[in-house]
């Protein structure tokens, strides 16, 4: 039941750092791109094989999966967005984002392989040490700090308070002389980087798939809309909640019906508090 | 059979849009709604149309209160509506664009639809009928046929205005159906808020030509930061001091 | 085209459609015509969803599944009588339809499609967990239909005419008034409002009709695969038939329709692309999103306005008051 309770908490993490990626390009794109799992399948699919197969050093190779994350959210700024929030079908964003990750799902598979491998450890350590393994609290310390950083940077840095005020109003911002698609294609670029190095913290617990990045994208939603979108708090708070209870949830009913169970959880947060358990208002329509 | 707003208030987190504004539209009559920007036009009219609920007072029509009521409720009790920025659906053509408006007269439902049922081709058949004679009344004989992204600006003014009639209005609310218009389409709209009102047709006319809203209107409000300053006959609120002061200037 | 053109147009095409067992040479390709036949027998209900009304539904595989499952069980070891078998796939999948639909068809785009995506999820994990019934990961043997629908020809021929009523039911549905507040609901929700529409309940007709289309395609899907798995009806499927409605055009029937044909018959005609499969796909939708949103359809549309001798075009607004008097005057708004 422990060990429940901690794999609960770790997958937790990831689906957490998910759900910040996705409020990072929220705040500047007004868009949930469906590109957001996949950033990260990308960080530990690479982190594996730079490390196994290029050899690579643990931090270059972290490097890498961040540089990886990053270009791939910066593609998806370009490709799937920026030519498309030019026009005003609303929908379209999302099916250019479905495009492109369906893409690169894809190209994983062909080029990876379809079966799972595992990720190479990071740190020095014994495989004996039971709950105390890295692959639990890496993607743990890695949301919590993601978070903080994110924190941090709206409040105290002049990007992060740009950030702030193009997701308040984008409209205002450009008014104002702020420089919108450039600072949208850093976030994009951060949110990219973040999601790299959270699929590198997490490989050893997820081993790198390639198939990881569809369940991600829907797990890491489901952890936004119960924390609530735009809510960093929310992000860690959703993420944790729908871990440990999908893991809880397995260790008592059997883990064929995992998704069932998170997929509920969502249904019931949504019917009870729609905007979720830290968001925020809607905007009116007219 | 009157539209009346009774002392309605609006408030938008700690906003008062709106304050104890009273409005009654007659059949049959354009009733002017001027003042200056975030003067709260556009709210009311959104308050009249059901977009939004009054925090206090109340929206009638015929007596019966439709505060609550939901937008497709009171599109059905006989409200139509323009936008100031014009709603249109650009894939389609004009003339699907204004039977649109037809949609509360479509008896048939879902699956006498889906068989194309004798009564169903006939309402068809009626309703571009219908929509066919509303645009060439409005002026749009030579864009019918086209596709609707592809029309000017004034163009798809008068479209929305046949998209109104064509819902078998008691009561049109226009939203500055006169912006970005020139003199000459201006004159043509008056024109056709001439007719509209001759049918029975109650209009409200939200509007910054004040001129032009002087001309057409048998009554006008003005509002400013949320409340009525003056209510009555053009001659009287144009010469009114506290409306020049505030809206008209020197 | 000529109304009587395009009626030739249309007798023709159906003529080699009926036929078509005889000219298409090997039964390779007459289990082609009948899987394409099947699949628009669902995309054909999911491009009112979709194409019309604007919801973007990516899980309608389960459905597909569901209505698979449901008639291969009870004309299976039920014994129930085939037709009955489909009747009960397509209105199971309806009221699958209506509880997937309630509570989601009222949540903004991007939630609505994450959760059609955990639907047919949660449709795999439970026709794998639920193995006494479904067989689980193994699978089920699909019983056949009784004759004459049981060789080739005939369960051709069954898809044929089911999917041609589809086709006339939903561009029925299109062409009427339910057609035009569809578009609105998807194009300008605030306009569908304001002349009367009920977003919602419009929305939760068409995906519910979308499911009934959905159940008895997964019906006749099973008899054509005469056996059927989990692994059968894979996520990316259900992508695969969404894409065939955004690259044949949005607001159309006829676009959809010949974007399932070519999207079905392409992989298996050009070796190369089934190889790479979805992601073939992917790029074909990434490529009409950027370049021709509204479908190849309105490329077709467009070719032909380039050739089509222009009139001077005039903007001119020029009211006809008398006109619009009597137009006003002939239809009072009610008395109520």
């Amino acid at each position: 039941m422990l060990v429940a309770l901690i794999t609960g908490l770790a997958t937790g993490a990831l689906y957490a750092c998910a759900a910040l990626v996705y409020n990072v390009m929220f705040s500047t794109s007004k868009v949930l791109s469906v590109t957001t799992g996949h950033i990260s399948m990308l960080g530990g699919v690479f982190g594996a094989w730079f490390i196994s197969a290029l050899g690579w050093p643990v931090p270059v190779a972290l490097i890498g999966s961040l540089v990886i994350g990053a270009a791939f959210g910066l593609l998806t700024d370009f490709i799937a967005i920026r030519r498309v929030l030019a026009r005003s079908d609303e929908h379209l964003w999302l099916l250019s984002t479905l495009a492109l990750a369906t893409m690169v799902q894809q190209a994983a598979g062909l080029w990876w392989g379809t079966e799972p491998k595992p990720f190479p450890r990071i740190i020095p350590q014994d495989f004996s040490v039971g709950l105390a393994d890295q692959k639990y609290w890496l993607p743990v310390v890695v949301a919590i700090l993601m978070a903080v950083a994110l924190e941090m940077f709206y409040r105290r840095t002049l990007y992060g308070k740009l950030f702030v005020a193009m997701s308040e109003d984008a409209f205002a911002a450009r008014a104002r002389g702020i420089p919108t698609e450039r600072i949208r294609a850093l976030s994009y670029v951060i949110a990219g980087a973040m999601g790299g190095l959270a699929g590198f913290a997490a490989g050893q617990l997820t081993f790198a798939y390639f198939a990881l990045g569809l369940t991600l994208t829907l797990n890491g939603f489901i952890a936004l809309a119960v924390g609530g979108l735009g809510s960093n708090l929310g992000a860690l708070v959703g993420g944790a909640a729908l871990g440990i209870l999908s893991s809880v949830a397995t260790f008592y009913v059997g883990g064929e019906y995992h998704q069932t169970i998170s997929v509920g959880l969502l249904m019931l947060v949504l019917l009870l508090k729609p905007a979720g358990l830290f968001g925020a208002q809607t905007v009116r329509p007219v | 059979m009157t539209f009346v707003a009774s002392n309605v208030t609006k408030t938008f987190g700690g906003l008062t849009a709106l304050s104890k504004v009273s409005l009654e539209l007659r059949p049959g009559e354009v009733h002017g709604l001027i003042g200056p920007n975030g003067s709260g036009k556009t709210t009311l009219l959104n308050l009249l149309s059901g977009y939004y609920r009054p925090d206090g007072g109340a929206i009638t029509l015929e007596g019966l209160d439709i505060s609550e009521s939901s937008v497709q409720q009171r599109a059905s009790l006989g409200v139509a509506r323009t936008f100031q920025k014009p709603r249109l659906l650009p894939t389609l053509s004009v003339l699907d664009n204004a039977m649109l408006g037809g949609w509360r007269d479509a008896k048939a439902g879902f699956f006498a639809s889906a068989f194309s049922l004798p009564s169903v081709r006939g309402d068809e058949a009626g309703l571009r009928h219908r929509a066919e004679e509303l645009l060439h009344g409005v002026g749009l004989s030579r864009v019918i046929g086209r596709r609707a992204n592809l029309l000017e600006h004034a163009e798809q003014r008068f479209l929305e205005i046949a998209r109104g009639l064509a819902q078998r209005p008691r009561f049109l609310l226009l939203d500055e159906p006169a912006g970005g218009l020139t003199p000459a389409e201006i004159g043509h709209l008056g024109a056709i808020l001439q007719v509209v009102r001759r049918t029975g047709i109650g209009v409200l006319l939200v509007e910054h030509h004040t001129d032009f809203v002087f001309r057409v209107s048998d009554r006008v409000t003005t509002l400013d930061v949320g409340s009525v300053i003056r209510q009555g006959t053009p001659e009287e609120v144009r010469n009114d001091p506290d409306v020049i002061r505030v809206y008209l200037g020197a | 085209m000529t109304p009587a053109s395009r009626k030739i147009a249309l007798a023709l095409t159906v003529l080699a459609l009926v036929t078509l067992p005889w000219w298409s040479g090997d039964l390779y390709k007459l289990h082609l015509a009948a899987l394409i036949g099947a699949y628009w027998v669902l995309i054909g209900g999911l491009n009112l969803v979709v194409g019309y009304s604007g919801q973007l539904s990516i899980g309608h595989v389960g459905l597909l599944a569901i209505g698979a499952y449901c008639f291969t069980i009870l004309a299976g070891p039920h014994g129930v009588h085939p037709a009955l078998a489909i009747a009960a796939a397509g209105g199971l999948c309806g009221l699958c339809g209506l509880l997937l639909g309630l509570p989601s068809l009222r949540l903004p785009g991007f939630y609505f499609a994450m959760a059609t995506l955990a639907f047919a999820l949660i449709v795999t994990e439970i026709t794998l967990a639920q193995g006494d019934l479904t067989g689980g990961g193994i699978g089920l043997a699909v019983p056949s239909l009784p004759a004459p629908f049981d060789t080739p020809q005939g369960s051709y021929w069954l898809i044929l005419a089911i999917a041609a009523l589809v086709t006339w039911l939903t561009w029925n549905i299109a062409r009427y008034t339910w057609g035009r507040g569809l578009i609105a609901i998807r194009d300008s929700v605030v306009t569908a409002q304001a002349v009367g529409v009920p977003v919602f309940r419009a929305k939760l007709t068409v995906f519910v009709a979308s499911g009934v289309t959905a159940g008895v395609a997964g019906a006749l899907f099973a008899v054509l695969q005469s056996y059927i798995t989990p692994d059968t009806f894979i996520f990316e499927l259900g992508l695969f038939f969404f894409v065939c409605i955004i690259i044949g055009g949005r607001g159309h029937i006829l676009g959809p329709l010949l974007g399932t044909v070519v999207l079905t018959a392409l992989p298996e005609l050009v070796a190369p692309l089934a190889k790479l499969g979805t992601f073939f796909y992917g790029l074909l939708l990434l490529v009409v999103v950027l370049l021709v949103p509204e479908g190849i359809g309105r490329v077709f549309e467009v070719i032909v306005e380039h050739f089509r001798p222009r009139k001077p075009e005039s903007h001119v607004v020029s009211p006809d008051l008398d006109r619009l008097a009597r137009a006003i005057a002939s239809s009072p708004s009610d008395p109520r």
